[in-house]
C-alpha cells in the first residue's frame, strides 16, 4: 500500500518538476516591472532598478 | 458451558462432569479437559488441588501474598483460533525479573478435544498464539552476535534468556503446576513469530509463538469492549514500516533514473541559443557620469523559456556588481535583477585561499517572445582599476536545479521510512539481552 502511494507521490514528483522545466521556472530572484517607459532606451538614468543601493561585499578571507 | 460461547467446529464430546467440589471451600469444580487435567485451581479459593485424585486432594493452598489476578478472557469462553474453536481452560501469571525490574505477562491455556491444547500469552496488550513445536530446533552459538535457533528451516535471533515465575494459577492444566514454580525461559525472535524454550530441573519444552493483535484476540472470543491498547514494542511484534524499506528503496532508485531521464530529455532538447554578447570596460578613475546605460535589441522567438544572462569580468581582489534590467521594447515589460561578482584570493599561514569567482550568471523564468533589450547599470570598487566584463544572453537553457529538488522530495519519504524502521527496531532490541549501542553516554552509564 505505501510503496503505491510512494509510486503516486514519485510519478507526481517527477511530473512537477518536469512541468517546472517545461514551462521555464528559475529559482533565481527576479523582480517584475510592468510599464516601463519608452524614454528608458534613450535616457538609461531615467530608469532607477530595485536594486540599487545594494551593500556591497567588499571582503575576502 | 457458557451459554454465549459459539459453537464448535467440532463439537467435543458431551464433557463427563462429575458432581466435584473444592475439599477447601467446597465450590463446586467444573473439569473441561475431559479427564486430561493434572492439576484444577478452585476459581474461589485458588488452592491448586489434585485433579487426578478422587478426592481432589489440596496440592497448594493460595496465599494471599501471591495477589489475585483476573483473566481478560474468562475461564470456559470459547473462540476460534486458525480457524478451530478453543475453550480457555486455565490462566496462569509468570513473571521475570531483570535489573530488579519485574516484567509480568498472562498465559491462557486453550483445549480443544480433538486439536489439543495450545496458548495465548498477553503482556501490556501484546498477544501471541503460541504451539508446541512439532520438532526440536537446533542452537547456533555465533562467535559474532546473538545466537540463533533454527526451526522448520528458518533462523531466529536469541533475545533474552531469564529465570520465570509463576505468581498466580487459576482453572486446570495437564501438568503440575505451583505457585512459585520456576523455570529458564528463553526466547529467539523472527518477527512475527518467538521461538521459546522453557528449562526446568527435569525437562525443556519448545514452543511457537506468533503475534496477534489484541483486537484479533476480542474478535476471536467475542469479548465486550475492546481490548487494551498495546505499550511499547514487543519482541516478536511486526514492525508496521521494515516491510516497505526496501520495496520504497527499489521504487526510489527506478523513480531516481526516470528522473534523471527526464532531466537529460530537458537538457538535450533545450536549444540554448545564443541571442545577445556584449563586451564592456569600466574605468574607476574616469569623471563620474551617469552609469548606466541600454544594449542593442535583440529579439527572442518561440514559445515562453528562460533567459540565462551570464557575466564574465578579469576582477582579481575586488567585485563588479550590476544592475540589470530586461526590457520588452514593446510591452514596457522588465525584469529587474541585480548581480554581484566578486573574486578574492590571497595566501596565509593555513595556505592558499580563495573566495568567489569571476563570473556569474542568472536565469530569468517565462520570458515571452519579443523584442528586448539590456539596460545594465555597473558599479565598481572605485580604488580598482581597469575593468573588463562580457555580458551574454542565451535562451531556452534548461534549470536542473528543480529536478535536485525532485530528488530530494523522492529521497525524504524514503529516508523517513529507514530511520522509522530502525526506530521500530530499536526499541525492540533495547529490552532484549542484546540492546544496540548508545551514541551518548552519561556518568549514570558509565558506573
Amino acid at each position: 500500500m505505501f510503496r503505491k502511494l510512494y509510486l503516486v507521490y514519485g510519478f507526481l514528483v517527477l511530473s512537477a518538476s518536469g512541468f517546472a522545466a517545461y514551462r521555464g521556472w528559475s529559482l533565481d530572484t527576479i523582480n517584475q516591472v510592468k510599464n516601463v517607459p519608452r524614454s528608458v532606451r534613450d535616457n538609461p538614468g531615467s530608469y532607477r532598478s530595485v536594486y540599487s543601493g545594494y551593500h556591497h561585499y567588499t571582503g575576502g578571507k | 458451558m457458557g451459554t454465549g460461547s459459539p459453537p464448535l467446529t467440532s463439537p467435543p464430546p458431551k464433557p463427563q462432569a462429575k458432581a466435584l467440589n473444592c475439599p477447601g471451600c467446597g465450590a463446586a469444580i467444573t473439569l473441561r479437559s475431559l479427564g486430561q487435567a493434572v492439576n484444577v485451581i478452585c476459581e474461589s479459593c485458588h488452592s491448586i488441588l489434585d485433579a487426578k485424585d478422587p478426592n481432589l486432594k489440596i496440592l497448594q493452598t493460595f496465599q494471599a501474598a501471591t495477589g489475585i489476578d483476573h483473566p481478560m478472557i474468562p475461564l470456559g469462553k470459547r473462540g476460534k483460533i486458525r480457524g478451530v474453536d478453543y475453550e480457555v481452560i486455565g490462566f496462569q501469571r509468570r513473571s521475570i525479573n531483570v535489573e530488579g525490574v519485574t516484567y509480568a505477562w498472562h498465559e491462557y491455556l486453550l483445549f480443544n478435544p480433538y486439536k489439543g491444547y495450545r496458548y495465548l500469552s498477553e503482556y501490556q496488550g501484546h498477544w501471541n498464539d503460541i504451539a508446541v513445536c512439532k520438532e526440536l530446533p537446533t542452537i547456533n552459538s555465533n562467535v559474532i552476535g546473538p545466537a540463533t535457533a533454527n526451526y522448520l528451516g528458518e533462523d531466529y535471533r536469541h533475545f533474552q534468556t531469564a529465570d520465570a515465575n509463576t505468581g498466580f494459577v487459576l482453572g486446570e492444566f495437564p501438568w503440575q503446576v505451583r505457585v512459585g514454580e520456576h523455570a529458564t525461559v528463553t526466547d529467539y525472535v523472527k518477527p512475527p513469530r518467538v521461538l521459546s524454550s522453557e528449562k526446568t530441573s527435569d525437562e525443556v519444552s519448545w514452543s511457537i509463538g506468533e503475534y496477534m493483535e489484541g483486537g484479533d484476540v476480542w474478535k476471536a472470543f467475542q469479548l465486550p469492549g475492546s481490548a487494551p491498547e498495546a505499550i511499547g514494542v514487543y519482541e516478536n511484534q511486526p514492525s508496521p514500516v521494515s516491510a516497505n524499506v526496501k520495496p520504497v528503496w527499489a521504487v526510489f532508485a527506478l523513480l531516481s533514473i526516470l528522473l534523471l531521464f527526464v532531466m537529460a530529455a530537458f537538457d538535450l532538447t533545450a536549444k540554448k541559443e545564443p541571442v545577445f554578447h556584449g563586451s564592456y570596460e569600466l574605468n574607476p578613475g574616469e569623471p563620474k557620469g551617469e552609469a548606466s546605460f541600454v544594449t542593442e535589441p535583440f529579439e527572442l522567438k518561440g514559445r515562453s523559456s528562460t533567459i540565462e544572462v551570464s557575466t564574465s569580468t578579469n576582477v582579481r581582489n575586488s567585485w563588479i556588481y550590476l544592475n540589470y534590467a530586461l526590457i520588452n521594447q514593446d510591452t514596457g515589460q522588465a525584469w529587474d535583477f541585480g548581480r554581484e561578482v566578486s573574486y578574492y584570493f590571497g595566501y596565509d599561514s593555513d595556505g592558499s585561499w580563495k573566495e568567489g569567482k569571476p563570473n556569474d550568471s542568472v536565469v530569468v523564468p517565462e520570458v515571452p517572445a519579443g523584442n528586448y533589450y539590456l539596460r545594465i547599470e555597473p558599479e565598481v570598487d572605485a580604488s580598482h582599476p581597469q575593468i573588463a566584463y562580457t555580458v551574454d544572453v542565451r535562451r531556452d537553457v534548461p534549470v536542473n536545479a528543480f529536478f535536485g529538488i525532485g530528488f530530494l522530495a523522492l529521497l525524504i519519504p524514503a529516508i523517513v521510512i529507514t530511520w522509522r524502521a530502525a526506530s521500530f527496531e530499536r526499541s525492540r532490541w533495547s529490552e532484549s539481552d542484546h540492546p544496540p549501542i548508545k551514541l551518548s553516554s552519561s556518568s549514570e552509564d558509565d558506573d
